[in-house]
């Protein structure tokens, strides 16, 4: 929304001197969190991040190149599985994940090439049916563990000694999220990043342009499997269990849900949709009737009639009216997700008060 | 019977089976054509549609003849409430935040429905048997599949002569190709758009009334037909009333083959894999006219 | 980048690690409650299943109206994890972690949610009763702190096939499973029964979670010639199942689960078809008249939400945590994690709703027995037709 006056204001890592104090901020916050809270903050923390990686890599694709995925559970599922069987095999923590993430590419360049001819509806099926392809073989291979999956190792690197597991864990997670958001951040302001963007635009138009199509498209499918397989790799360890029955199409569902509301084509969106809806997932509870009765006025009878028309044991599904409702508010009210909401907030205030 | 002589049976099960992901398809592609949604919410709206019947053959004690019609209505109801409340609502909406706001509807459905009437599965009484049927040839024909398949016949049909015949159809079709003109033409595409929500509710709803009697009543019943609908949809062209039908049949008699022949494991991804070489050739569906995009 | 990131890391770390190591254990035990947690689907697609954790409730509920135990009131804290894992261990740290912690997990519905935090509560000590799962992984190897009551779904197979075979003189047994845990494992032990009398399954088919359209699966059944089905699957498969077999006019000895032991709901939703089935329980019926069970299904109506149903689940809620209550009891007033687990490890034969429970040292699978029943042709009477069997 800035405008840039010249072309080397756009490869500054950071625009503003507030903008890098903040993050710098951030990064502190996050770095100095394992020493002060305890395991349950930084488990939401690391699923929070986890999320943050696989929407920033779901991102490329679906908000910088214009293609859709309703199948990256299925990355997400090989990313977990080899890390999982790699690290059984011996192999040290850091270069499991990094083949983990580069196998969950090896599949997304595959998934690619029949993106290359299809587009909408039809990319849809073809990816969601890889996703249900990839659930479905995970839990069937005996040589994958059938249907409670292999045995997760314990996971024993340490980034800072004297820190318990779950401390290491959380490092390497916010860490890893955090050179994502370098990586994909940097990537979009290179050749590359603006090739993505031309196919989004207008595919015919960038390959008059001369942007190699071929390339490009199955180029963002693998780097979007890379992250989100990357991901994967990170919630084996962060859950310590793998279940073929995890990575539904739901899953595939929840990515999307978190690039679009937060916002296509955003990096801030990505972690905005991640952090909003990891938070709506751990956190939505059903209400009680007890919550009904405590209501002014109105309280004793709603709940009468409540308990007369539906039933007290459903109440817990409340949640899903009110996930929903967001979700269609938000999408409603702002086309562009919190990222455009951000964007009126930030536009708001700097006029303020005209 | 040898190998190959269960082969009419598992066919004459998979077109069953089959007439219901084609009803799901058919739903699908109606708003689809006329709106260019995808609408996740049609399986859920099917479920609810067929609760709302459940309730009213057990709760108020209403014949089935009665009760059908009435969840129909309730159906289409649903479906015009859910365009004019919150599609119509979109600003400047993109395809991906169109879907984002069906999964919205899908949750809030779901939800209701569950709070409503709770998780455990139910039966829809019908006044027939499952053990009653037909055998011809060796195929035996249970009359509720039969059925199944006529309610599914008679509805693509009668679609398919509402839609290219009547006025209201072409009204769609229009809206369909240029809304700007059609506008112009004076169709009031508005109202257009929530007829044919409140159609595909319909249509979507009477797959409902079909999956319950022969399975159970529950929240999550019509999450795997749905998406079997959906994959027809596309394999027919996502635009195309007879390609959704064919789409259906073919998803249904392929999983049967290949659930009765090779594996029941990977039954219900096997459609997925035939979709894909399918589009490798033909990238618009089966019976959609191919879509070039000018620049 | 990271250099840095861990230079603060580091810097961070000496500076608050003392402080965080000297934070209070949290026991969830105070001079007049026990804090109790239990995770259980109470939405999504599991929800069926969440009755379990609200028959806990109830337990809990009754012994608190009747004074406690040993002058303490049990608080519950029963949280709905959708059978979501990443919810379930979510769910639970935060309450252990949380002033004043959790004395000890109650049941808690499924394998794969329980498979997450197994190691986590394991590491910490908190004592575990009762997971709702007939699963090997719970008593493999055995935890100190954890008490398994669910009775092996291999061994209610086994038993089920033996009766097939020896009192039913049925030859063809077919297997017809679901492809998860609970599936394989009832698979598993059939075929290893099976192959003991000498036998090979008929055919063995499979059925994903999410099918609804079992045509090609009991059409394979059917051809298999089989006079008996061995129906390792959910409530929902099986009503399909009955369905679809009494539609290809396919009628073979069912013999099913614990986990459909619930008859008057399987006669509710398979409209009536739940007839002459043969299936294997793991706890007294829920009509019985014996009074571990009657003293329950008398309080139910005011201690029941609305819209709750007396079934078998909502009673295996109570019947899973009764050893923990009697654990409890045996504790004396004096309660602390060891002094727990060591009442528990003093149980014998205890008869609650479910079949016999016994611990010792090392013993941590406490139930072992099952029975085996039938539906008549109406389906609505229920015969015994073996006492309370323990399998080997």
């Amino acid at each position: 929304m800035d405008m840039k006056r010249s072309y080397y204001e756009d490869l500054r890592l950071f625009d503003t001197l507030p903008l890098s104090l903040w993050l710098g901020v951030a990064v502190l916050a996050l770095a100095a969190a394992p020493a002060v809270f305890g395991n349950y903050p930084l488990y939401v923390i690391g699923y929070i991040a986890i999320n943050v990686i696989v929407a920033l890599g779901l991102n490329v694709l679906v908000g910088y190149t214009g293609q859709i995925s309703l199948g990256h559970a299925g990355f997400f599922a090989i990313g977990a599985y080899a890390v999982t069987m790699l690290a059984n095999a011996g192999l040290p923590i850091l270069p499991a994940l990094l083949l983990a993430g580069l196998i969950a590419a090896a599949f997304g360049f595959l998934l690619g090439l029949p993106a290359l001819r299809l587009e909408g509806p039809y990319l849809a099926v073809v990816t969601l049916g890889f996703g249900l392809t990839v659930e479905t073989i995970f839990a069937k291979a005996a040589f994958f563990g059938g249907a409670t999956g292999p045995a997760v190792p314990a996971f024993d690197l340490v980034l800072v000694p004297g820190f318990s597991r779950e401390q290491n864990l959380y490092l390497l997670i916010v860490a890893t999220a955090g050179l994502s958001l370098l990586a994909v951040r940097n990537l979009m302001h290179t050749r590359v990043g603006r090739a993505f963007v031309a196919i989004r635009d207008s595919d015919i138009a960038a390959s008059c342009a001369g942007v190699d199509l071929t390339y490009y498209k199955t180029l963002a499918f693998a780097v979007s499997a890379f992250f989100t397989g990357l991901g994967g790799g990170l919630f084996a360890f962060h859950l310590g269990q793998v279940d073929p029955t995890t990575f539904n199409l739901m899953l595939s569902i929840l990515f999307l849900a978190m690039v679009v509301i937060g916002g296509v084509g955003s990096i801030l969106g990505s972690v905005l949709g991640a952090v909003v809806i990891s938070l709506l997932n751990l956190k939505l509870k059903g209400l009680k009737m007890a919550d009904f009765e405590q209501l002014p006025l109105i309280g004793h009878e709603l709940a009468g009639f409540l308990g007369r028309n539906f039933m007290e044991t459903g109440m817990a599904n409340i949640q899903f009216i009110v996930y929903g409702t967001i979700l269609v508010l938000i999408m409603l009210f702002e086309p562009l997700g919190l990222y455009g909401i951000w964007i009126r907030t930030k536009r708001y205030w700097r006029t303020w008060p005209f | 019977m040898e190998f190959l002589g269960a082969l009419p049976q598992v066919m004459f099960s998979g077109i069953a089976a089959g007439a219901v992901y084609a009803l799901l398809a058919l739903a699908m592609v109606i708003i689809y054509r006329t709106t260019e949604v995808l609408n996740f919410a049609q399986g859920d709206m099917a479920m609810m549609t067929t609760y709302v019947a459940l309730a009213m053959i057990v709760g108020s004690g209403l014949p089935l003849y009665a009760a059908v019609p009435l969840a129909l209505a309730f159906a289409a109801g649903l479906g015009a409430f859910a365009e004019f409340a919150c599609l119509r609502r979109a600003k400047e909406p993109s395809v991906l935040g169109l879907i984002i706001i069906t999964l919205g509807i899908e949750m809030i459905v779901f939800g209701f429905a569950s709070w409503k009437w709770g998780g455990e599965p139910r039966d829809m009484p019908i006044p027939l048997s499952p053990y009653d049927g037909i055998t011809a040839g060796g195929v035996i024909m249970s009359y509720l599949e039969l059925i199944t398949i006529a309610v599914a016949a008679l509805t693509i049909g009668a679609l398919f002569l509402f839609l290219n015949r009547s006025k209201a159809g072409l009204a769609m079709r229009a809206t369909q190709q240029n809304r700007a003109v059609a506008r112009l033409m004076g169709i009031r595409v508005r109202r257009v758009e929530m007829f044919a929500w409140a159609l595909a509710a319909v249509v979507g709803g009477i797959a409902g009334l079909l999956v319950g009697p022969a399975t159970t009543v529950e929240p999550y019943m019509m999450w795997e037909p749905m998406m079997k609908g959906f994959a027809a949809a596309v394999l027919g062209g996502m635009t195309s009333l007879p390609g959704a039908a064919l789409g259906g049949a073919i998803i249904g008699i392929v999983e049967n083959l290949f659930g009765y022949y090779v594996s029941t494991a990977f039954k219900s991804v096997v459609p997925f894999a035939a979709i894909l070489l399918m589009l490798t050739v033909k990238p618009s569906g089966l019976l959609a006219r191919h879509y070039v995009k000018k620049v | 980048m990271l250099k840095k990131l861990g230079n603060i890391a580091a810097l961070a770390a000496s500076l608050w690690l003392p402080l965080s190591a000297s934070a209070a254990e949290l026991t969830g035990v105070t001079d007049t409650e026990i804090h109790i947690a239990q995770w259980g689907p109470q939405t999504g697609p599991a929800a069926p299943w969440g009755s379990v954790a609200r028959g806990t409730g109830m337990l809990f509920q009754m012994i608190n109206d009747a004074g406690g135990i040993h002058g303490r009131k049990i608080v519950y804290h029963m949280f709905d994890d959708q059978y979501n894992p990443a919810k379930t261990v979510a769910g639970v740290k935060e309450l252990v972690e949380k002033e004043p912690g959790i004395f000890a997990i109650a049941s808690g519905v499924g394998t794969s949610p329980g498979l997450a935090v197994k190691d986590y509560l394991m590491e910490r000590g908190i004592p575990w009763v009762g997971p709702a799962a007939g699963s090997l992984h719970w008593i493999t190897p055995p935890q100190k702190a954890l008490f398994a009551v669910y009775p092996l779904y291999a061994d209610e197979a086994k038993l089920l096939v033996r009766h097939l075979v020896e009192k039913e003189g049925k030859k063809k047994i077919a297997i017809f499973y679901a492809s998860d845990e609970y599936g394989e494992n009832g698979h598993r032990g059939a075929v290893a029964e099976l192959q003991r009398l000498g036998l090979t399954p008929a055919i063995e088919v499979s059925v994903n979670q999410a099918d609804r359209d079992l045509k090609s699966h009991l059409l394979k059944l059917k051809e298999s010639g089989a006079d008996a089905v061995l129906m390792w699957v959910n409530p929902t498969h099986a009503v399909i199942t009955l369905k679809t077999a009494a539609a290809l006019q396919f009628s073979p000895q069912w013999a099913t689960s614990s986990t459909l032991s619930d008859v008057p709901l399987m006669q509710t939703i398979t409209g009536g078809l739940w007839k002459n089935i043969i299936f294997a329980s793991f706890s007294e019926l829920p009509d019985a008249d014996v009074p571990t069970v009657t003293k329950y299904r008398a309080a139910f109506p005011k201690y029941a939400q609305q819209g709750e149903r007396w079934g078998v689940f909502f009673m295996a809620g109570i019947g899973f945590v009764e050893p923990m209550v009697e654990g409890l009891r045996r504790a004396g007033r004096n309660l602390t994690r060891e002094s727990f687990i060591a009442a528990m490890e003093s149980i014998r034969d205890y008869k609650g709703v479910m079949g016999a429970i016994s611990y010792g040292p090392g013993q941590r699978q406490g139930q072992r027995a099952v029975f085996l029943a039938r539906t008549d042709d109406t389906g609505t009477k229920v015969t015994q037709l073996t006492p309370w069997t323990e399998v080997k």
